[in-house]
């Protein structure tokens, strides 16, 4: 046994032997040692899994002093988290755990979006749970494993390790969805989301395993890719399957139904987290799913996202209008902005890919403002209807600075993030030849000002008389409760990475444009020709810019 | 045809019908208690197929998962949710029906097609001890997942007992009674107090 | 002899049953059970096709195994939901869940 252990030993991470375990041979072949599984890639996983023990233990034997450190705890974690996923960046690991998990650039910044959603969602949520009166430590224990399975997507190339961690984060945010309990909206949303989650997830599965048979037998992406051949109708109706799939996650019409019921219905930090953080590794399933397993069916899979793109678009945008309520507003809108985001997916080039990653980093601090504000007016006034914001300007400047830059952001107005995420997107798809998008994505991005700027409107309303019930009544903001300076934090935060990010977007950009170029299952060059590339996009959209982005500079 | 291969085919045709048959019978069956029981049945046909496609293990694992464990926990929640449902009969409710039916059929019929006609890259059976060769992949290139699946596994468990646990210590309306911070719509608030008188009278 | 054609054939059946019950059933226990008829029906494929196709290595069993614990874990948190739901609401009618209908 140790004999066989030390020869199977040196082969590498690869050689994983077929163990024909006919009787004949012997059967302790299982048991050998098989190389390295380079766990290091992990790290960051394990720091998250590590603090929600803490949480856990913590909540569990804790009295009610430990119990107010669960939300530093858990940002601690996150940021230690962080901190290593940085690390990973000089050092990336294109294979991991013998084939199933990999953590090359791509993955990286995904898992740092879906760690920076989570960070932000525990400064949301600490005021909002308190308030509540909800079970706190539970909370963040889903939020932990939440962002764990959307970690772990992120990286994943391997069919199983697709669908456990998809349902790590799925059944996570069933559960974080109904967590105000006694709340028969709360409840009616995580239903909906559990029922519609589910089924989405079965189809999926059903796809997966027509996969499986195609290829004879493989599970790794890779694998699939190279051993399907042409598959003709089975593989036809696999990569509906999986779209179908992997839609639900990505809100992208037809798959949206549960989107405004369940943001609706729930907290507002989990709507956050499941607007951005579960979008973000949606986003990393598709670009790795799509790319990895059907490279023969490039076409196919363009066409067919294509269509959801404008779908997408047109219908989050035009029934945004319509609302009366924030949250509900916010939802139609984060179903528009994941239709521009498809736009880079469909354009399939490597600035298509490089501005879908830097839209997503622009849409995080953005979107999570916009929901930090939603959250603080909530929590004071009980209320997050529309028509109640009016006149908040004379009561709260801070507060709609912060909403207002958010939203006008959201809406793609210069010189502000949002702008230049979009800017990107469609100078990408453009470029492509995806002109029909590009041209749907303009208009209903107009239109999405209008939405945008009609709130920022009803706030900054200057008569007092037009002042709403809500406002008049509005208390003083007291920051020393429990959770608010978390909130503060996060407030002021989001508030400069909307503002900056744009102005400074070189090196977000040129970070997104390295991360595609050095993951190989794009096949883009990994030569260092990404920054001629990517200083003439940059000199192009300036030139195109004109005097806004230098009044916004000066 | 052998003995054998005659035994198996009837054998499959058997399972498979009581496997269909059951199927239908929980979606159809009046009652929602014949359903979980049928349900049921549904699992243990599945595991007789099961065996019949050489895995032992899986097979064992189907019974006592599904039948032991999901099965006992949807007819659990049945007797908890027990009462007599008439619900009201809807407009259009046979299109609706009808419409699913033919787009089910429809479904059927290309996925039958493509069964058929995918020229699956068929391989001579080899006889393998499943649980052994199961075991290697688990702690080999399935060791992530298997390790991810803990952590699922200990979150479902944290997350249903907190949301289906009874609080006895319900909080005054407003601060801290588990419910949104932002109040419900009009005519939502009356809807739900009329579920609320529903659940106080009953 | 047996075939994997007909072991798709009953995979396929029973998961459009699956989808038949889900969308036509007006109790949320009851479109629950749909829910595990089609990940059985899944199971069922991966079985079928790690005996006929990848009969040395099985990984199809494998992945069915995973199925199978997951679809356990989402059965108890379905379960928590509709009673947490039928505490606030007294009814699992699926129609009458419309609350946040616009």
């Amino acid at each position: 046994m140790p004999e066989a252990g030390r020869e199977t030993g040196n082969r590498g991470m690869l050689a994983v032997d077929p163990p024909h375990l006919s009787w004949s041979s012997s059967p302790m072949d299982v048991f050998a040692p098989t190389g390295n599984l380079y766990a290091g890639a992990i790290w960051p996983e394990v720091v998250v899994t590590l603090t929600l023990l803490l949480v856990l233990v913590v909540d569990l034997v804790g009295g009610s002093a430990a119990r107010k450190s669960l939300p530093a705890l858990s940002i601690f974690g996150l940021i230690g988290a962080l901190v290593t996923l940085v690390l990973q960046w000089q050092q990336p690991q294109l294979e991991s755990f013998l084939g199933s998990f990999a953590a090359d650039p791509i993955s990286i910044l995904f898992r740092g979006l879906v760690v920076g959603t989570a960070v932000l969602t525990v400064m949301m949520a600490e005021r909002y749970i308190a308030q509540s009166g909800a079970p706190t430590g539970e909370f963040y224990v889903l939020l932990l494993t939440a962002t764990l399975g959307g970690m772990f997507l992120s990286g994943a190339t391997d069919l199983i390790l697709v669908f456990v961690s998809l349902e790590t984060l799925g059944i996570a945010s069933y559960l974080m969805a109904g967590y105000t309990k006694r709340d028969p909206r709360s409840s009616e949303a995580a239903l909906k989301y559990l029922l519609i989650g589910a089924s989405s997830t079965a189809i999926f599965l059903y796809g997966m395993s027509l996969l499986y048979g195609l290829s004879g037998g493989q599970t790794k992406l890779e694998a699939i890719a190279s051993s399907m051949g042409d598959a003709g109708l089975a593989g036809i109706i696999a990569l509906v399957l999986c779209i179908g799939g992997i839609g639900f996650k990505l809100a992208a019409v037809p798959f949206h139904q549960w989107t405004p019921d369940v943001y609706e219905g729930s907290p507002t930090p989990v709507v956050a987290f499941l607007s951005v953080g579960s979008k973000a590794a949606g986003f990393a399933l598709a670009v790795r799913f799509l790319a990895t397993v059907f490279p023969a069916m490039t076409e196919e899979w363009r066409a067919v996202l294509s269509v959801l793109a404008i779908l997408t678009m047109i219908l989050g945008n035009v029934v945004a209008i319509a609302q009366t309520r924030l949250k509900r507003l916010l939802a139609y809108s984060s179903i528009g902005q994941a239709g521009f985001v498809l736009i880079g997916l469909v354009a399939g080039t490597e600035a298509g890919y490089a501005s879908l990653i830097f839209y997503l980093m622009v849409y995080l601090v953005m979107n999570l403002g916009a929901f930090l504000c939603v959250t603080l007016f909530s929590l004071k006034t009980g209320t997050d209807e529309i028509s109640e914001y009016s006149g908040l300007y004379q009561k709260d400047p801070f507060l709609t600075l912060c909403l207002s830059i958010c939203l006008l952001s959201l809406g793609g107005l210069p010189p502000l993030a949002g702008f230049f995420g979009k800017l990107y997107l469609f100078w990408a798809g453009w470029q492509a030849g995806a002109y029909t998008l590009v041209l749907v994505g303009l208009v209903t991005s107009v239109i999405s000002i209008y939405y945008y700027v009609r709130v920022v409107k009803t706030i900054v309303v200057k008569e007092p008389q037009e002042m709403s019930v809500s406002v008049q009544n509005y208390p003083e903001t007291n920051w020393q409760a429990e959770g608010m300076q978390a909130l503060r934090v996060g407030l002021v935060l989001t508030l400069v990475a909307t503002i900056f990010a744009g102005i400074l977007s070189n090196p977000l950009f040129t970070l997104s444009t390295q991360a595609v170029e050095q993951s190989p299952f794009l096949g883009f060059p990994t030569a260092q020709a990404f920054i001629p590339q990517s200083a003439r996009l940059q000199v192009a959209v300036k030139g195109s810019l004109g005097s806004s982005a230098q009044t916004g500079e000066g | 045809m052998t003995l054998g291969e005659g035994v198996q085919l009837v054998t499959f045709v058997v399972l498979s019908a009581m496997a269909i048959g059951f199927a239908l019978g929980v979606v159809w069956a009046p009652s929602i208690v014949y359903s979980g029981f049928l349900l049921g049945g549904v699992f243990l046909s599945m595991a007789g197929l099961y065996l019949l496609l050489n895995a032992d293990f899986v097979a064992a694992a189907q019974v006592l998962i599904y039948v032991g464990a999901v099965n006992v926990l949807i007819l659990f929640a049945i007797m908890l949710v027990n009462r007599r449902y008439t619900f009201a009969p809807l407009k259009l409710g046979w299109l609706r029906n009808g419409v699913t039916a033919v787009v089910c059929l429809g479904l059927f019929a290309l996925l039958t097609a493509m069964a058929l006609n995918t020229p699956w890259q068929l391989e001579p059976i080899q006889p393998t001890s499943s649980v052994l060769v199961m075991g290697g992949h688990f702690f080999r290139e399935y060791l992530l997942p298997f390790e991810l699946a803990s952590v699922l596994l200990l979150m479902a468990l944290i997350g249903a007992i907190v949301l289906a646990r009874r609080e006895f210590v319900i909080p005054q309306a407003g601060e801290g009674d588990l419910s949104l911070l932002e109040r419900a719509r009009p005519q939502l608030e009356s809807e739900s107090e009329r579920q609320a008188e529903l659940v106080s009278t009953r | 002899m047996l075939q994997l054609q007909f072991f798709l054939v009953v995979a396929a059946v029973l998961f459009c049953i699956g989808i038949y019950g889900l969308i036509v059933s007006r109790n949320a226990i009851r479109v629950l059970m749909s829910i595990e008829l089609m990940l059985n029906a899944v199971n069922l494929n991966f079985m079928a096709f790690s005996n006929f196709v990848d009969s040395a290595m099985i990984r199809g069993q494998v992945f069915s195994v995973f199925v199978i614990t997951v679809a356990a874990a989402e059965a108890a948190v379905g379960l928590a939901i509709v009673l947490g739901i039928y505490r606030n609401r007294a009814t699992i009618d699926m129609e009458s869940f419309n609350l946040l209908k616009w």
